[in-house]
């Protein structure tokens, strides 16, 4: 904490703060639980249920849906049957789908667990034995919307909390002086804001979305930087704020969207310096550049190390504006150039955060909100396919070097050990030292989870 | 899912297009054994030869290859076609006879087959049959197709829907003035409204709160109906105030201020997507602050809302007004419109042309009636009584209308005008030309701009504003050249067109003819009477408030309330349909939407018995019972604390800090200026490049009509409220007023300070810790000081809230 802040994160403070921030536990340290309690309403008290095995997440969001009979589940009964539709792959997805298609990559077995990756991923395959492929995940909806909103906030509804401002509401955040759900994006993924929106949560739980279309770090933040006032300056402002605000609270009754808001301000205070800092990647050395390779989603990554670092809890990389994934027509045009854009940063990102011993606690998510078809679109193409797809876990807690469940022959549906989008988030969770069935918020007239009434941690992928 | 995508950007338009060409490319593959291959079948008509023909060559290829997906036992059965038996293929799908016997090459299966170049579908789907499969079908249909078995129809179409009952819905049925309820509290109401909500809060255990202090409910009432902050002036006029009507004149005041329109209109501009520019490379046309003004002037003169409602949708078609109020054909003439590359075959611009008429039948059937109908393009809607008809019935009216500038004046004084303007074009041509020449040929060039001179200057009513409307003209789509490779040309009509219905929402499949008309459901009985009138918008606008009356009434009642209380009656207050919300206070919209019609539709009146309301006086301050029973407020037993719309906290700043510039009407101005300092409705809005401003405050998006905004707080706005230009230069612009005005202590400046900003005067701790915060400096930095201080006070949520 810089000393100049202190003021700001008095003990009187963070408890008036956290008062209006139900569960908030990363900014109330050094508080008891109980009294969090004892001054919220309405909310089950939050915080670590148990030992965390991850203490912040990168999701890496692969937006329109990768196929991963392409690159993480080999089905070499593609080519056998190719153009034909056997019984058991007569399952609707968005569209109609002819026959089956052959994926024309080359998989190999990989690392020391000889868990297979495709040749169209030739660094990230180095790093197999970190990575937890599951393979059996299945969601509900074969449409971009519902299904990012399934992916995300749990539900198809689009008037429910993310899941990172569940991790918000929580863990809190790691570092006062950055937001701490970060949603990179250079452009807007379908749905946009929703995805990240903090619905009945606080207000402060929701994603602070970036656009890092330039990597300028002014660029990217808007009004980040104040051409008028000084440090101190600010610093006296704020306070004089707090104060005057305490006075009207104190008269009109407390009021959660006046504490929210002027929480705002203060970490937009912190943002500024903090920020300018956190986003500039010109302060990464070329070699580190290098490593990780040019792009924006190469930049998304090396942000998303900084900012981890930095205690941001949750960084959402989308790979791109709309849904680049989605690739309904020319799909093996296009796929080893979407690999490439994320092979070697992801790869980078995963030693980078080994070498700094980071990895440890940081959870990695790889996905996007479903798979596509092992059937063909109008010949060349794959539909989307929320039937049984692969997304993989790494770091934090997460068994490295292995599978997880199955799909059938063909990559349509998820046969074995399926995995419903709801296990995902539970698992997710319970890396997180959060028990999915007790982070719950009372509104409505019932408790709400971001599993809903379903969800079951899959103990098997867990170191 | 289709009905949830409301907006299609060019790039999804491609992607519908190829959505639907998927659909109806309806998918044949292997289907295992072929379930019918018995002798006992057989066709008696048919020669033995054709039908050994047939069971060896043809139905085991058709049970291969396509009964998966068209056949009695297809699990989904794709476009409606069977292709099992002969009565099957003739019956055909949604795009008609799959076959005509004896005649392959008029054959839409032959054509699929053969993936024929201008063929509607390539099948089956995932490749091509091999020559002497085709080679068979082509002979067998020239047999005459004989095919041996049962005469199986496809299944008749899903049930039909009944009209009658689906009218008995309760957003449907006629608004009816309610008896009032029985109350304890029988002498807390001061308007009808009052007997309903205290009726519901006393069923709920609930108590109404204490009456609002009169500084704030001013502050309130002020914001309300004006959009911007009471002076200190009139606080104090309306607290000293002893006249037991004190109230009542503060509010008839405000609603006739022109800022109430200006306040109002906004409310409005967001449903009709108003937009006052788009990206470049789309056709816009006309001054789109016209239909800004018309509706602020609209707001200011209680026009009617029928009236408000008809002149929108056809002004150019009544009698009783003139060109002078065409700016009203703005809520069409500012649709969004979609690129349409006419390079592409005019199967693809079909769809986009498609896109755009269900635009507009998503803004106007959510704006108006509070349906979603766009849901109906594909087929029937899911939850409500309309149908795929209706949905055409009224695209047919928006095909019959194009998007163009018109003149504020006479189309027969125009027409010189519209000739200068082709005489300057062709001046301007030739100049351009001119200009590439050496040596420049300086004496021509000069010539030319001087008669274009002539021609501005000449010309009279040559600066005539051209407002964004639409004409009379219907498109057709078309075909350049032969091929689908030479491209697509666009054809105006002058004569209106009925559409055929889109077979699954695609205009490249066409359905039987749907006159234009009204929704059923609404219409009193279930055959309405088609339109006759040109495109048939007049008479659209008349049946939303007439046959649509109680629908519509309840929809723009239920929106004003909710501007007013933060929470509709209603919480969608765009679907009042089955998947829409049912109302908390049925009784009170009821009674609210059938008077505001007797009333004549007068939205004065409305916001009038609103404001004046005990529910509305009531004091936002609670002691945490009443949020504790009902946290949402849903029963109203307290007024909810506001935050300030992004448009009224800039107003509120420029206001205070003493540079409003309160002139009415004109063109947009840049909102990134920091000069600017209009009023934000005045900001420019640009559909493609938001404002960082305007997009960091809940700005809603003005490519789609926005049902309610939703409030947020972001680190991005606490950046904005720390470091935000204007709010620096406000900030720079209040400490001189304050250091300006002609008081003799820093105490004194405060409580002005706070008489300007918060409408009351500051406690002693408030005026304190300013005195302490200003400290003892000299006057080289007391400018600076006291800005940092007004800036505090500006960011402040007293500021940014309305209790």
């Amino acid at each position: 904490m810089q000393p100049v802040l202190a003021n700001l994160l008095s003990r009187r403070n963070l408890l008036r703060q956290s008062a209006a921030i139900p569960g908030m536990l990363g900014a109330t340290a050094f508080l008891s639980q109980q009294s969090l309690a004892e001054t919220v309403a309405g909310a089950t008290p939050a915080g670590c249920h148990f030992a965390p095995r991850a203490k912040r997440v990168i999701h890496l969001f692969m937006n329109g849906g990768p196929f991963h009979g392409d690159l993480f589940d080999p089905k070499p009964a593609l080519a056998k049957y190719a153009g034909q539709r056997p019984s058991g792959t007569d399952l609707v997805t968005e569209r109609p789908t002819g026959g089956l298609l052959a994926s024309p990559y080359r998989f190999q077995p990989c690392g020391e667990s000889g868990v297979p990756v495709s040749e169209l991923l030739p660094y990230l395959r180095r790093h197999i034995d970190d990575i937890c492929v599951l393979r059996s995940v299945h969601a509900d909806n074969p449409n971009h919307g519902p299904a990012l909103l399934q992916m995300n906030n749990g539900t198809i509804l689009p008037t429910r909390p993310s899941m990172g401002a569940w991790f918000l509401y929580g863990l809190g955040t790691e570092n006062e002086d950055l937001p701490g759900y970060v949603v990179l994006c250079p452009g807007k993924p379908v749905r946009f804001s929703i995805l990240w929106n903090s619905a009945f949560l606080p207000a402060s739980c929701q994603g602070t979305y970036i656009n890092h279309s330039s990597i300028d770090p002014e660029k990217m933040i808007p009004h980040l930087r104040n051409k008028k006032w000084n440090q101190q300056t600010q610093q006296r402002q704020l306070h004089l704020l707090r104060q005057l605000d305490a006075e009207v609270q104190r008269r009109n009754g407390q009021d959660q969207a006046f504490e929210t808001r002027i929480r705002s301000m203060e970490t937009a205070f912190r943002m500024q310096f903090r920020a300018s800092d956190a986003f500039d990647l010109n302060q990464e050395s070329q070699r580190t550049r290098d490593e990780y390779g040019k792009g924006h989603f190469a930049n998304g990554c090396l942000l998303a190390r900084r900012l981890v670092e930095r205690g941001v809890r949750f960084v959402q990389v989308y790979y791109g504006n709309s849904q680049p994934w989605d690739t309904h027509s020319n799909h093996n045009e296009t796929v080893p150039n979407l690999c490439r854009a994320i092979d070697q940063p992801i790869a980078s990102l995963l030693a980078d955060l080994k070498q700094r011993g980071l990895l440890e606690d940081t959870l990695i998510i790889w996905g996007g909100e479903f798979g596509r078809t092992p059937t063909s679109e109008n010949g060349n193409g794959r539909d989307h396919n929320h039937h049984g797809f692969s997304m993989w876990l790494a770091g934090g807690g997460v068994r490295g070097g292995m599978t997880w469940g199955e799909t059938d022959e063909f990559g349509f549906k998820a046969v074995q050990d399926r995995m419903h989008v709801h296990d995902v988030h539970a698992t997710i969770l319970h890396l997180l030292g959060l028990d999915h069935e007790r982070l719950t918020y009372h509104q409505a007239g019932r408790d709400f989870r971001l599993t809903d009434v379903h969800g079951n941690v899959v103990q098997q992928i867990l170191a | 899912m289709c009905c949830e995508q409301a907006v299609f950007q060019p790039r999804q338009v491609v992607h519908r297009v190829r959505n639907v060409i998927a659909i109806y490319c309806a998918v044949l593959f292997w289907g295992g054994v072929p379930g019918a291959m018995r002798a006992e079948e057989g066709q008696p008509t048919a020669a033995s030869a054709d039908i050994e023909f047939f069971e060896k060559k043809i139905r085991p290829l058709l049970a291969a290859k396509c009964y998966s997906c068209h056949s009695r036992r297809a699990k989904k059965l794709q476009g409606s076609l069977q292709v099992d038996s002969h009565a099957a293929l003739l019956a055909g799908g949604d795009s008609g006879p799959a076959i005509v016997p004896g005649k392959p090459e008029q054959s839409l299966l032959i054509a699929a087959v053969q993936y024929a170049p201008d063929a509607q579908f390539e099948m089956p789907p995932q490749g091509k049959l091999a020559d002497h499969e085709i080679a068979a079908l082509t002979e067998w249909v020239r047999r005459g197709a004989p095919f041996p078995g049962g005469a199986a129809l496809p299944a008749e179409s899903p049930g039909k829907i009944d009209f009658t009952e689906a009218r008995q819905f309760w957003s449907f049925v006629p608004v009816q003035k309610q008896s009032l309820p029985d109350l304890e509290q029988a002498d807390w109401p001061r308007q009808r409204i009052d007997h309903f909500v205290l009726a519901a809060m006393e069923r709920q255990g609930l108590r109404p709160s204490p009456e609002i202090a009169r500084a704030e409910l001013l502050r309130r009432v002020t914001f309300d109906l004006t959009g911007l902050p009471p002076t200190p002036a009139e606080v104090a006029a309306f607290v000293q105030d002893p006249s037991p009507r004190a109230y009542e004149t503060v509010v008839e005041r405000l609603l006739k201020s022109p800022h109430f329109g200006e306040r109002w209109a906004r409310v409005w501009l967001d449903l009709a997507r108003y937009t006052d520019r788009t990206a470049s490379w789309l056709y816009s046309t006309g001054q789109a602050h016209l239909y800004r003004d018309w509706v602020v002037q609209a707001m200011n003169e209680d026009m009617p809302y029928d009236k408000f409602v008809h002149r929108q949708l056809a002004t150019d078609f009544m009698p009783e007004t003139g060109p002078e109020d065409v700016p009203a054909l703005g809520f069409l003439g500012l649709s969004p419109n979609y690129w349409k590359e006419l390079q592409l075959p005019s199967e693809i611009i079909k769809v986009i042309v498609a896109d755009e008429w269900e635009e507009r039948i998503d803004a106007v059937s959510r704006t108006f009636l509070g349906l979603t109908v766009a849901c109906a393009r594909c087929h029937d809607h899911k939850f409500d009584a309309i149908t795929m008809k209706d949905y055409y019935a009224l695209a047919g009216v928006f095909a019959s209308c194009r998007i163009k500038e018109r003149p504020t004046i006479d189309e027969a004084l125009y027409a010189p005008v519209r000739q200068a303007l082709l005489e300057i074009t062709k001046r301007e041509a030739s100049i351009a030309e001119l200009k590439k020449k050496k040596p420049l040929p300086q004496a021509e060039i000069d010539a030319l701009t001087a008669e274009i001179a002539a021609f501005r200057n000449d010309t009279p009513h040559f600066d005539t504003p051209l407002a964004s409307a639409v004409v009379e003209e219907s498109l057709h789509v078309e075909r350049k050249g032969k091929t689908m490779q030479s491209g697509t040309k666009l054809v105006y009509q002058s004569q209106p067109q009925d559409l055929q219905l889109f077979i699954r929402g695609n205009p490249n499949r066409l359905g039987e003819v749907v006159p234009r008309r009204f929704l059923t459901v609404l219409s009193t009985t279930d055959q309405p009477v088609p339109f006759k009138t040109g495109s048939g918008r007049l008479e659209l606008a008349q049946a939303i408030t007439t046959d649509g009356a109680a629908l519509a009434s309840r929809v723009l009642v239920n929106r004003i309330w909710l501007a007013h209380f933060g929470r509709g009656l209603v919480t969608t207050p765009s679907n009042f349909g089955q998947s829409g919300q049912r109302p908390s206070h049925p009784k009170l919209l009821n009674d609210l939407a059938a008077r505001f019609i007797a009333g004549g539709w007068s939205l004065k009146q409305l916001h009038r018995e609103i404001v004046l309301s005990a529910t509305y006086r009531q004091a936002s301050r609670d002691d945490g019972s009443r949020s504790e029973t009902d946290p949402d407020n849903i029963w109203l037993a307290r007024m909810p604390r506001t935050r300030l719309s992004v448009e009224a906290w800039r107003d509120a700043m420029l206001a205070v800090s003493g540079d409003l510039d309160r002139t009415l009407g004109g063109p947009s101005v840049s909102l990134t200026d920091t000069a600017n300092q209009r009023r934000t409705l005045y900001g420019t809005i640009h559909r493609r490049e938001m404002s960082t401003m305007l997009l960091t405050h809940d700005f809603p998006d003005p490519t789609a009509h926005s049902p309610q905004r939703i409030a947020t707080t972001t680190t991005l706005q606490g950046l904005y409220a720390l470091n935000g230009p204007l709010v620096l230069a406000r900030s720079a612009a209040l400490a001189r007023r304050l250091l300006a005005a002609q008081l003799t202590s820093d105490q004194q400046r405060i409580a002005l300070a706070y008489e300007l900003l918060f409408a009351r005067r500051p406690t002693d701790r408030e005026t304190q810790l300013g005195i302490e915060f200003l400290g003892e400096t000299g006057s080289a930095d007391r400018a600076n000081v006291w800005s940092q201080y007004a800036h505090v006070l500006l960011a402040s949520n007293e500021f940014l809230f309305v209790n």
